[in-house]
């Protein structure tokens, strides 16, 4: 009788958590569907888009074995030179093996080994200074063997030689245009380095040459092949921004080589033997032999294009692609050199405004050499302000009638993209804004993958396939005339204006 | 002779252990539910994010396509199992042991010490002492003084001699 009594005791205080149990299983129900949904809020219905279809481009298979290889050649073997051929699974010797441990290749070489074969070989390459251009015909393929590299005297006995079908060309800003304009009309196709030209009328003359001659042309900003840039555009299409009024953009950079004073490699061994002065002067009246011109040509506005043709036209064209602004009606310009002196004139404030009364906005630029923190650009609409890099960032605007029933805490984005972070590290400030600022890794089709490589890649197949590029010479166009008239604004002091009928530019 | 330790517990005693186990049990078992429930969960950012002198052993965990996986199936059901076991109270020695490890692994992983990188993932100021500890040394407290033979359904696989609440 006892032990009965006992026993249903026991029973129930052996049993005495599992109403609680009972309790929290009910109620994780509704709380998990509330936490999830919260962690993944559905971007479609807050931003108020049907759908978005830029995440969802798959990787085009590449035209490269359809044909006959390509044959391409290098003008200006410098260091983007040598960064375009470690693109096209070309590297120097020492340079493979300084990134080879254990018999394997670091990762940011690895991938270029991996990256699909775009069918091409490096035949031959011309540099004003014979040590780079010994190098690059040093180079050796990482994915087959390599037949010997030819070195040019120049680059006009290259676009001589028909068996050569397209060139690269990474020197000087000041030499871009004869080059490719020559180039072109010899029939090779063209990639060209960023900043399209030196001058405006350097800019329409290599457009009219292009369409001419009808050679297949890229400018080498690799923007166009990241994804969230195609993200923005879409977004800005749909009307999740509303009116825009104002882009912000801007150069931050705080240090001697961030302001192009730079050592080079092999500066040692360079002078007037070594260098071909006369070749690197192109069109720039004669001056004597000087090495620090010959290697920080950046600085110097008779062979560069100022931090404006530097860092501004990379940003430009970011906001050209998810705007589509084309040229301002006018610039205003104003900054000058105030720290790093006895170097070249190039300027370390600056302050330049793009206006564009038929879009009813306006671009600002702000540029400082002595401060370095990092930026991204920003598109300010009427609902929204768009934080655009590699990333995007959406906030909503108090005044916002489309996102007036969003819940926002301050400083928090109502959408975030975030590109696959499984990048290498970089160690350089200028380098990490590189990559921050879109123009590394991009992500698409699930893979990780260098933005450049795809941009040559698309370069190879229009010449294969006839196909558009993406930054051809309607848009190079758009980039070389819109900087070059905020450095016609900061050399003159006054407003600049483009006369569209005419293609030039009017000061004051 | 086989001697059995029993405890002596007041009322309270039972009373307040058992509500730390069942505490202890709810937030193991919610952390791994929500986990098994988010789709695309992974430890990854979390090992990626690891700070301090063991930092580089997690990111390789969370690099290595082999074990990721395998943390994450530990992680996820480990913590519900954990979780559930406290809970009804069955099987609890075991529980509080893997309980404690886990948790060993999370403090670890951020460690609460002066010089490192601040700490986004963390709210409150820590110094040696956060609350990974604190529930590492709450499930040692409760290994020493077990109540699932009293308010758990170890209760029922215990032979007759322990259906007794104090001696």
């Amino acid at each position: 009788m006892k032990k009965n009594n006992i026993l249903r005791r026991d029973f129930l205080k052996g049993l005495s958590t599992l109403p609680f149990l009972g309790w929290f299983a009910f109620g994780f129900k509704d709380n998990i569907t509330r936490e999830i949904t919260k962690k993944q809020p559905d971007y479609h219905e807050i931003l108020r888009i049907k759908q978005l279809d830029s995440p969802k481009e798959k990787l085009i298979p590449s035209a490269a074995f359809n044909g006959k290889q390509l044959r391409f050649g290098l003008v200006g073997n410098g260091w983007r030179g040598e960064q375009l051929l470690h693109t096209l699974s070309y590297a120097h010797p020492e340079t493979i093996e300084k990134n080879t441990s254990n018999g394997k290749l670091s990762g940011h070489f690895q991938q270029f080994v991996d990256n699909e074969d775009v069918n091409v070989e490096f035949a031959g390459v011309c540099d004003t200074f014979k040590v780079y251009a010994d190098r690059g015909a040093a180079f050796q393929s990482l994915k087959h063997s390599t037949p010997p590299i030819r070195i040019y005297k120049n680059y006009r006995e290259m676009i001589a030689d028909h068996t050569i079908d397209a060139i690269l060309i990474a020197t000087p800003d000041h030499t871009h245009a004869q080059i490719a304009i020559d180039a072109a009309k010899a029939g090779k196709h063209i990639y060209l380095e960023k900043p399209m030209t030196h001058t405006i009328e350097e800019a329409v003359e290599l457009r009219n040459v292009i369409k001419d001659t009808g050679v297949v042309f890229q400018l080498g900003h690799e923007n166009r092949q990241q994804m969230s840039f195609k993200i923005g555009r879409e977004m800005y299409r749909k009307g999740v921004l509303g009116d825009v009024t104002l882009v912000r953009t801007n150069t931050h950079r705080n240090s001697p080589d961030g302001a192009w004073i730079r050592n080079r490699p092999f500066e040692d061994l360079a002078n007037e033997e070594s260098i071909d002065w006369k070749e690197f002067l192109g069109k720039a009246e004669w001056q004597p032999f000087d090495k620090r011109k010959y290697f920080n040509w950046q600085r110097y506005s008779q062979f560069g294009t100022s931090i404006t043709g530097n860092n501004f036209s990379h940003q430009y064209d970011c906001i050209n692609q998810v705007l589509n602004l084309g040229i301002p009606e006018s610039v205003v310009a104003i900054g000058g050199q105030h720290y790093y002196k006895g170097h070249g004139d190039i300027p370390d404030v600056l302050n330049a405004v793009f206006h564009y009364p038929d879009r009813g906005l306006a671009i600002i630029y702000d540029a400082s050499l002595k401060h370095g923190i990092y930026r991204p650009s920003q598109i300010l609409g009427s609902e929204a302000r768009m934080d655009i890099d590699r990333e995007i960032r959406i906030f909503k605007d108090n005044g916002s009638k489309r996102y007036k029933n969003i819940e926002t805490h301050p400083g928090v984005p109502i959408y975030h993209y975030e590109a696959n972070k499984d990048v290498d590290a970089f160690t350089s400030a200028t380098a990490q804004a590189y990559i921050a600022g879109g123009y590394g890794p991009t992500y698409i089709d699930g893979k990780v993958i260098d933005a450049t490589y795809l941009h040559l890649k698309e370069w190879f197949d229009a010449i294969r396939t006839g196909a558009r590029t993406s930054c051809n010479i309607d848009v190079g166009f758009e980039e070389a005339v819109t900087f070059n008239l905020a450095n016609l604004a900061y050399c003159h002091k006054q407003t600049v204006t483009w006369d569209k009928m005419n293609e030039k530019a009017i000061i004051g | 002779m086989n001697h059995k330790r029993v405890h002596c517990y007041t009322g309270w005693q039972i009373f307040g252990l058992t509500l730390l186990r069942v505490l202890i049990g709810w937030h193991f078992l919610y952390e791994g539910l929500i986990k098994i429930y988010t789709p695309g969960w992974s430890a990854n950012p979390y090992l990626s994010g690891a700070l301090g002198p063991l930092a580089p052993l997690f990111k390789n965990i969370a690099h290595s396509k082999i074990m990721l996986p395998v943390v994450d199936i530990l992680n996820e059901w480990g913590l519900v199992m954990i979780g559930l076991s406290l809970f009804i109270g069955f099987l609890t020695k075991p529980a509080k042991l893997f309980g404690i490890l886990l948790l060993l692994f999370y403090y670890l992983a951020y460690p609460p010490f002066s010089g490192l990188v601040a700490n986004t993932w963390v709210e409150g100021n820590y110094w040696i002492v956060n609350k990974n500890l604190i529930e590492m040394a709450a499930l040692f407290v409760l290994y020493l003084f077990p109540t699932s033979q009293i308010t758990g359904l170890e209760r029922f696989f215990q032979g007759e001699d322990a259906f007794i609440d104090k001696v």
